[in-house]
């Protein structure tokens, strides 16, 4: 009953949120936590599933650092967009399985968002089969792109090389979230290790290694369709 | 040009003379006593190890085949540089359980539930395979190839025989259609409505399928140019539940108000000598599944009856074609119909080499209860196993993404169904349809490996003293 704590114990749930505690845990506690219990980096990507509707509208977000740090940087990117855009929409017609694609320049970063159907790497390697001119164009102008560029000569590492760069998709559920982890330490799918009271930490320290996730792996306001079933259903051809 | 002697033989022959098939799944003991032995197996010397088959025959038809396929803990097992290991697709790299959710393996497929030696897929690093006309054949080339127990270890023995006519398990003929290649096959000599494939569709350093895209060969030279990859399934069918379920649809079919359009009262002849009209619905069900009549006839040439005279591979799937969308042979090789995908029409293209194991089910004992281990031993090779066996088993065979008619369904034969969800429509001459339900899964995979299938080149290379 919140009339009989004592003052002991509002000062301990008052001092989280002072301003000193966060900097102090942020700047020593973390880190040391870090020292102590290495995390490795979340693999990027939609969960794996086998259930209809939670394998298409697959959601992949890209945030590529930029090799030029400046304005003029960012007007490269934003051009090389821009002179593509004709072939980004015969692609986008041609491989047929995704819905969107969105180019987002954040800081230094040019990134790109989209939304597919299906297996990531089939997606990736039909849009280097297509438009893979457009790629070169885009991780040309990015750290660490050259060496998988020409990305129709390099389709492995490309696609590799895209992978790495897709963010973690933190699930809604706290469990899968602990299971995401046990999962990348190689331990088995049903530990039952699953102290809800570890999450707070094990969050902090997955978003230490991975600064930025996608939280959620989209939300619809309707079932998962296909970019074809869509079409179909609105007449438009597929 | 290339040649057909820096081949393994069974990339591009189907050894169809040799119905016995016996896969010796063995880990490398010692790794130097392991690269003698590959040195052995491609000597030219007719006493010891038995000698690599290769494409090119010569003059005389051996008596016997012999193949191997190295995993990429096998590969590792034998020291191969690591500049090299790097090379090879993740794929590869990660193994065939690692991919599990995209293959299907899921649910009574699913890795955890593989019997041994597959439930240590880490142990399996090389699999041999030997054709035969006999079994005598089989055990003495088995001897020849275990003689030295220090090279390599047996860990389980996978043996399989054709049945008579190319028929398998589920009463189908199989082994009807092969990507033709060019460059190797006579165009005028199989007939086919499928272009000819690229030599790249199946051998590493060649042009692929994808115009303009290489897949990364393993260096050196030797070691990876002419090589390719091997998807190998142990797949268990269920017969009794095959022949169940078209009983079941047979049966609800009697009853369904449209089924004079699927089978006109009188026309059961037509289907099979003296077939009732229940046998005679079940044999509809059967070809519509499939995509072939049991007898091997396209349904894309002859939709109403089975036709002894249609050609079993010219066809295509363009303008109305009567084969069903979701339809197994249409759904794992849509041919020059179209598809949601349209780069990838006819990239994802496979040699196919399959032997049944287990006794042929014999229907005048339905429902045994000790039915005997029945399936299918087989090979899926090309040259990118993730461009073409992931990306037809993920996208096209499950899930049913390359036609938004089949969206959301499995593969009917060979898909990861769950009766409570599954579905199939059977197309009617009216342009409507009748929705099946319930289909079980009929094949569950019971093991299996990625292998790579090295050229007679790389073997030397492999079994030099130091790599």
């Amino acid at each position: 009953m919140p009339g009989d704590e004592g003052l002991l114990d509002r000062v301990v749930d008052w001092l989280p949120k002072t301003l000193v505690f966060k900097r102090v845990a942020s700047w020593t506690l973390v880190p040391l936590w870090a020292r102590l219990t290495p995390v490795k980096p979340l693999p990027g990507g939609p969960h794996l599933s086998f259930q209809h509707g939670d394998n298409v509208q697959c959601m992949m977000n890209l945030i590529m650092p930029l090799k030029v740090k400046s304005p003029i940087g960012r007007a490269e990117a934003a051009l090389a967009i821009a002179q593509n855009k004709d072939a980004i929409f015969a692609g986008l017609n041609n491989v047929g399985t995704v819905h969107f694609a969105r180019f987002v320049i954040v800081g230094d970063n040019i990134c790109m968002f989209s939304v597919y159907d299906g297996d990531f790497t089939n997606y990736i390697r039909d849009f280097i089969a297509t438009i893979g001119s457009v790629f070169n164009a885009v991780v040309e102008l990015v750290e660490g792109g050259d060496d998988v560029i020409p990305c129709e000569e390099n389709v492995e590492a490309f696609i590799q090389w895209v992978h790495e760069r897709d963010l973690y998709q933190v699930p809604d559920t706290a469990t899968d979230f602990l299971r995401d982890q046990e999962a990348l330490n190689g331990e088995g799918a049903v530990s039952g290790n699953d102290d809800l009271t570890l999450l707070p930490r094990k969050l902090v320290l997955q978003l230490r290694a991975n600064a930025n996730v996608s939280l959620g792996s989209g939300y619809r306001a309707y079932p998962g369709f296909s970019v074809a079933q869509v079409r179909k259903q609105l007449g438009l051809g597929w | 040009m290339f040649d057909l002697a820096d081949l393994q033989g069974n990339i591009l022959r189907g050894y169809t003379k040799k119905p016995h098939v016996r896969y010796l799944i063995l880990e490398v003991a010692d790794p130097i006593a392991a690269r003698r032995w590959l040195a052995a197996s491609v000597s030219g010397r007719s006493d010891g190890v038995p000698q690599i088959t290769t494409g090119n025959w010569g003059a005389n038809r051996p008596d016997t085949c012999f193949n191997i396929g190295l995993t990429y803990e096998g590969l590792r097992a034998l020291g191969t540089p690591s500049a090299s290991l790097e090379m090879f697709p993740n794929e590869f790299v990660e193994g065939m359980t690692a991919r599990a959710w995209k293959l299907g393996d899921v649910g009574p497929s699913a890795p955890e539930n593989w019997p041994a030696p597959f439930n240590e897929p880490k142990r399996i690093h090389l699999i041999a395979t030997i054709y035969a006309e006999n079994v005598e054949q089989l055990d003495e080339i088995q001897e020849r190839a275990l003689t030295d127990g220090r090279a390599l270890r047996l860990l389980a023995i996978r043996e399989g025989c054709s049945f008579p006519d190319d028929v398998v398990h589920f009463g189908y003929r199989d082994n009807i259609t092969q990507p033709r290649f060019e460059g190797v096959h006579d165009p005028e000599r199989y007939p086919d409505k499928q272009p000819r494939a690229p030599l790249g569709t199946v051998l590493l350093g060649h042009p692929t399928n994808l115009e303009g895209l290489k897949w990364r060969v393993p260096l050196p030279a030797a070691l990876g140019h002419n090589g390719t990859f091997n998807a190998f399934r142990v797949l268990e069918q269920d017969v009794a539940g095959f022949e169940k379920y078209l009983d079941r649809a047979a049966s609800d079919l009697l009853e369904h108000p449209q089924v004079e359009e699927l089978l006109p009262h009188g026309a059961e002849e037509k289907i099979g000598k003296g077939l009732s009209r229940r046998a005679a619905l079940r044999e509809i069900v059967a070809a519509n599944l499939c995509g072939r009549w049991r007898d091997g006839t396209p349904l894309a040439l002859s939709a109403d009856a089975p036709d002894p005279k249609a050609d079993l591979t010219d066809f295509d799937y363009v303008g109305e074609s009567r084969c069903p969308y979701g339809a197994h042979i249409r759904r794992c090789n849509p041919r020059g119909g179209q598809i949601v995908q349209r780069v990838a029409n006819n990239s994802r293209r496979l040699v196919r080499r399959g032997v049944p194991y287990g006794p042929a089910y014999d229907p005048a004992k339905p429902g045994d209860r000790d039915e005997p281990k029945r399936g299918l031993l087989g090979n899926f090779i090309g040259a990118s196993l993730g461009a073409q066996f992931e990306a037809m088993s993920c996208d096209w065979l499950n899930l049913g993404l390359q036609d938004p008619r089949i969206t959301g369904s499995n593969d009917p034969i060979a898909g990861a169904n769950d009766a409570g969800t599954s579905w199939f429509d059977l197309p009617l001459k009216s342009g409507g349809s009748i929705r099946l339900r319930g289909l079980p899964q009929f094949v569950r995979t019971r093991g299996g490996a990625y292998t790579f299938l090295p050229s007679l080149s790389a073997i030397r290379f492999l079994g030099s003293p130091t790599i």
